[in-house]
């Protein structure tokens, strides 16, 4: 035990006990720190830099690398990166969160009921996730924006729902494996409600995959929302966000590398935080891990 | 008495240990055994008490980088299988000595036929044999393990937990191996079945005169089937003899005597069981005295600090202080 | 004469599989006094679990009565069941996958309690708690651990706590000490007998084990694929078995007595399948020696002597 604890660790609460290993988790604390270091940069954009210079465009000024005045150099309208990429991540990030918040809720719904009653309800909830699946999720999201209308948060909605199906699968899966288990039968015998029954002992236990799999989803969701970008829609040029700033500057990444780079490596930092922070939850909450 | 034994496995003061992340845990301290031609012998002990150990030792299939012998040695027909290089160890494995595991199920590749299974075994030890041969010796040994031989072209799945055991036993001893390892054979099946896979093992140990090393953790099977017994406990042999001996249960290891004071049988009378107190030693602390010491209701000063020797009378021995001054018991 | 505390009446549980409907427990009677044991017997897949289940109502019985004190318990929802489960708890064979991995001994002990309505403050809970785990001899510094922090025999300790917790007066116990070593098997079914003892529990001890159920039991139900074949008291079952199959049984199990180990066995050949749309006739006839034609016809119970009943055409005049 390499922490010293004040207590002796029999005497602390399992929230305690998650946090403690947590904290212990050398890649997820780097992972918080690097988040915090994006929200921090994000939040504050007003501050580092003002709304108009995300639009404002010095053409003379076009293409100059990284300097003193811009630090992350201009686009080739003379745009200032620094101040799009900020304001790109207000909306990159918000949006990537929402799309997997709503998609985990929807889908967890959907695969515990499936999971957890099994029967008819099953088979119906799973075929309507197949039909889902069946069709290329950006296809999908597409034809759900074409029906909604254009708009950040019809995109947001659109989004999801196409990634409903692959959360649904993935609890359903988990709940299928521990339905049967004794401990749940135990649950069961003195009386849990069924409501009880998968929040407490069954989201839990199957809660490790899902987590790792909603962070591998988090990369994947920003570029969805740029490549819808590029299609026109949701979000459209010259409202800056991180996959769109990249697909709007990709026929001169060749000459100026800068322009695909950073936005790259703020994509690349984001996921690599939240993939640290997912896997040190994971094993934070599994009381097997060591304090 | 005199004449010398033919010892087909002698182990002496095997010691194992697993080197996890948090801890060395000492599977198995100063194991002897011998075990003569044609012998069955019973390795009996509670849950990590090292039996398993043991025999992977032998077969030289611990985990990799986890399990590390520490000392020792295990001679098998006069070679020590621990020095022996690896290209040498793997015709051995399967063709002279051979392994059953506890669980038919697990055991058994679920895509490949039985028949199929029972083959590999005979392509891998006897490249030289013509197929047809290899045919005729397959449907032999699903007949001798009481399968009809029609059925080798089914998969695992459909047969039940008995049968598969008896197709494991049948994968086991097709090259004739002249030593058996039976890790827990019957554990995972039912009395009735229990009966007929110890029955069968005992026909096919006669036929082909095999030596056995049958781990078990019930007495009761030791008794019905072996021919002596090793009592292990934190992986140590503390008593061994002949099963006439030790069964008699006048002169035991205070481990052994509480083993059998705690079996409910089926013959007597009292309506409490005396468990043995306290929990199983701890692998992960070495002791300096006997190991037992700590549950022992005997134990004295002299147990916790200094380690007892194995006092052998015949070839009955028990390793314990109370015996150090008796000369026959 | 005190009247059962539980009972079932032609208790019948089918399950739908694919190839026809699988009878895994048969008109099943049964009656168990107050602080009494009923020992049920059979090899895996005689149903004997899927009995002790639908007793508790964890699976929805076919058809039959279960009565708990006289009153029929089969048709009660929500509330109703709940206050039932509060007098009727269940020990798993498997000590590691019945306790929650998440939860420490205190919670796992302490959420039934909390499940159940029976106490409300916390200081409360934690004394209640304590005590139930001195009585199931665990030790009161354990209560932070976590089950993968514990071996067999104290999981298992946990595992009756918690059935303990909300003071039942009847306990289904499916194989509680077969995934256990010996000695500790031995002090879980004194555990056992010491509770029954102080606090007048019953049990249904559900078991492949025929030596620890002779331990336990006062009376003992033999079961075969989803049938009761025999049906006595202890002593009398031991004494004089009556059914083929329990002759066997009892013959099966190896004994530490060498007297037995030379003797030729009577093994019983074949083995069990499943009562898929099983023909009307003894199931046990495939593998009996004594089989014949009557075997065929279907089979009931009889009373050979005070309490001992049998079902098999042997004893049929």
């Amino acid at each position: 035990m390499a922490r010293k604890h004040k207590k002796p660790l029999s005497e602390y609460s399992t929230g305690q006990l998650v946090m403690f290993r947590f904290r212990k988790n050398k890649l997820a604390m780097f992972g918080v720190f690097l988040l915090a270091l994006v929200f921090l940069a994000v939040l504050l954009a007003p501050v580092l830099s003002s709304y108009e210079a995300v639009t404002k465009m010095h053409i003379r000024d076009k293409f100059s690398a990284p300097n003193a005045t811009y630090i992350f150099g201009t686009d080739e309208f003379g745009r200032d990166l620094f101040a799009r990429i900020l304001y790109g991540g207000r909306i990159s990030l918000l949006c990537s969160f929402a799309i997997i918040g709503i998609a985990f809720v929807i889908g967890a719904l959907i695969g515990g009921a499936a999971g957890y009653f099994g029967g008819k309800v099953d088979t119906i909830l799973m075929r309507i996730v197949d039909m889902l699946m069946a069709v290329p999720s950006a296809l999908l999201a597409m034809a759900i924006i074409t029906a909604l209308g254009n708009g950040i948060w019809k995109l947001v909605v659109a989004l999801a729902i196409s990634q409903v199906a692959r959360f649904a699968r993935i609890v359903r899966s988990s709940v299928l494996t521990l339905r049967n288990v004794e401990y749940i039968e135990a649950a069961k015998c003195y009386g849990c409600s069924s409501l009880r029954i998968i929040l407490k002992h069954i989201l839990p236990n199957g809660i490790g995959p899902i987590i790792v799999s909603a962070t591998l989803c988090l990369g994947q969701t920003i570029l969805s929302i740029s490549s819808m970008g590029y299609l026109g829609l949701g979000v459209a040029s010259p409202t800056p966000e991180w996959g769109t700033i990249i697909s709007e500057n990709k026929i001169n990444i060749q000459a100026y590398p800068y322009l695909g780079i950073i936005p790259g490596i703020c994509i690349c930092l984001t996921v690599m935080a939240v993939n640290f922070i997912g896997d040190g939850l994971r094993d934070a909450f599994d009381p097997r891990t060591k304090n | 008495m005199e004449k010398e034994k033919d010892y087909l496995l002698q182990i002496s003061d095997l010691t194992v240990q697993y080197n996890t992340d948090d801890a060395v845990v000492h599977s198995v301290n100063n194991f002897n055994l011998n075990l003569v031609r044609g012998e069955a012998r019973g390795l009996v002990g509670e849950t990590g008490a090292g039996k398993t150990t043991t025999a992977l030792s032998i077969l030289r299939l611990l985990p990799a980088k986890v399990g590390e012998i520490v000392k020792g040695s295990i001679n098998y027909n006069g070679e020590d299988l621990l020095t022996l290089p690896e290209a040498e160890m793997l015709p051995l494995r399967g063709k002279k000595i051979s392994m059953i595991f506890q669980d038919p199920m697990t055991s058994l590749n679920p895509t490949h036929t039985v028949g199929a299974q029972i083959h590999e075994v005979l392509d891998l030890h006897f490249p030289e044999m013509s197929r047809a041969e290899k045919d005729k010796r397959v449907d032999e040994m699903m007949t001798l393990v009481g399968i009809p031989p029609e059925r080798k072209d089914s998969y695992p799945h459909e047969f039940s937990g008995g049968m598969k055991q008896r197709i494991v036993i049948a994968m086991a001893l097709v090259a004739e191996p002249e030593l058996l390892l039976a890790d827990e054979p019957t554990t995972a099946l039912d009395v009735t079945i229990q009966a007929q896979i110890l029955e069968l093992m005992k026909q096919l140990k006669e036929k082909f005169n095999t030596s056995v090393l049958l781990i078990t953790h019930d007495l009761g099977v030791v008794a019905q089937f072996c021919d002596s017994v090793s009592v292990v406990y934190a992986g140590q042999v503390v008593e061994f003899g002949p099963v006439e001996e030790v069964f008699k249960r006048k002169e035991n290891h205070p481990y052994t005597a509480g083993l059998f004071n705690c079996i409910p049988d089926l013959n007597d009378q009292q309506p409490r069981l005396h468990p043995i107190p306290g929990r199983m030693a701890n692998p992960r602390v070495l002791h300096e005295g006997c190991c037992f010491a700590d549950r022992c209701e005997y134990a004295c000063d002299r147990c916790r600090k200094e380690k007892p020797a194995m006092h052998v009378s015949g070839e009955h021995g028990i390793m314990c202080h109370r015996y150090e001054d008796k000369e026959v018991f | 004469m005190t009247a059962p505390l539980v009972e079932t009446r032609n208790l019948k549980k089918y399950f739908k599989t694919s190839r026809g409907l699988l009878h895994a427990v048969e008109d099943v009677n049964l009656q168990i006094l107050p602080g009494k044991t009923l020992g049920v017997v059979g090899e895996s897949g005689c149903g004997k679990s899927t009995l002790g289940r639908t007793i508790l109502r964890l699976q929805e019985a076919t058809d039959g009565e279960i009565l708990y004190n006289g009153e029929n318990i089969r048709k009660y929802r929500g509330k109703d069941m709940r206050k039932i489960h509060l007098n009727m708890q269940m020990v798993f064979q498997d000590p590691y996958s019945s306790l929650d991995p998440r939860m420490s001994v205190h919670d796992l002990i302490a959420e039934p309690v909390a499940v159940c309505g029976l106490m409300r403050n916390k200081v409360e809970i934690k004394e209640h708690v304590h005590e139930i785990m001195e009585m199931c001899g665990l030790p009161a510094n354990h209560s932070n651990l976590y089950p993968h922090e514990l071996d067999g025999g104290l999981r298992q300790r946990v595992g009756l706590a918690r059935a303990m917790a909300v003071s039942p007066k009847f306990i289904v116990c499916d194989e509680p000490v077969s995934a256990l070593d010996v000695s500790i098997q031995a002090q879980i079914l004194n555990l056992l007998m010491d509770l029954q003892e102080q606090r007048g529990l019953c049990y249904m001890f559900i078991t492949h084990d025929l030596c620890v159920v002779k331990h336990i039991s006062n009376e003992i139900m033999v079961m075969y694929m989803g049938q009761t074949i025999e049906y006595a008291p202890t002593a009398e079952l031991f004494a004089h078995p009556a059914h083929p199959y329990t002759k066997a049984l009892l013959a099966a199990v190896p004994t530490i007595d060498l007297s037995k180990r030379n003797q030729e066995h009577f093994t019983l050949k074949g083995e069990v399948t499943s009562p898929i749309n099983p023909a009307p006739g003894c199931r046990f006839a495939p593998r009996c020696p004594y089989a014949c034609d009557k075997c065929k016809e279907p089979c009931q119970l009889h009373e050979i002597a005070p309490g001992h009943l049998v079902s098999c055409k042997l004893f049929e005049k």
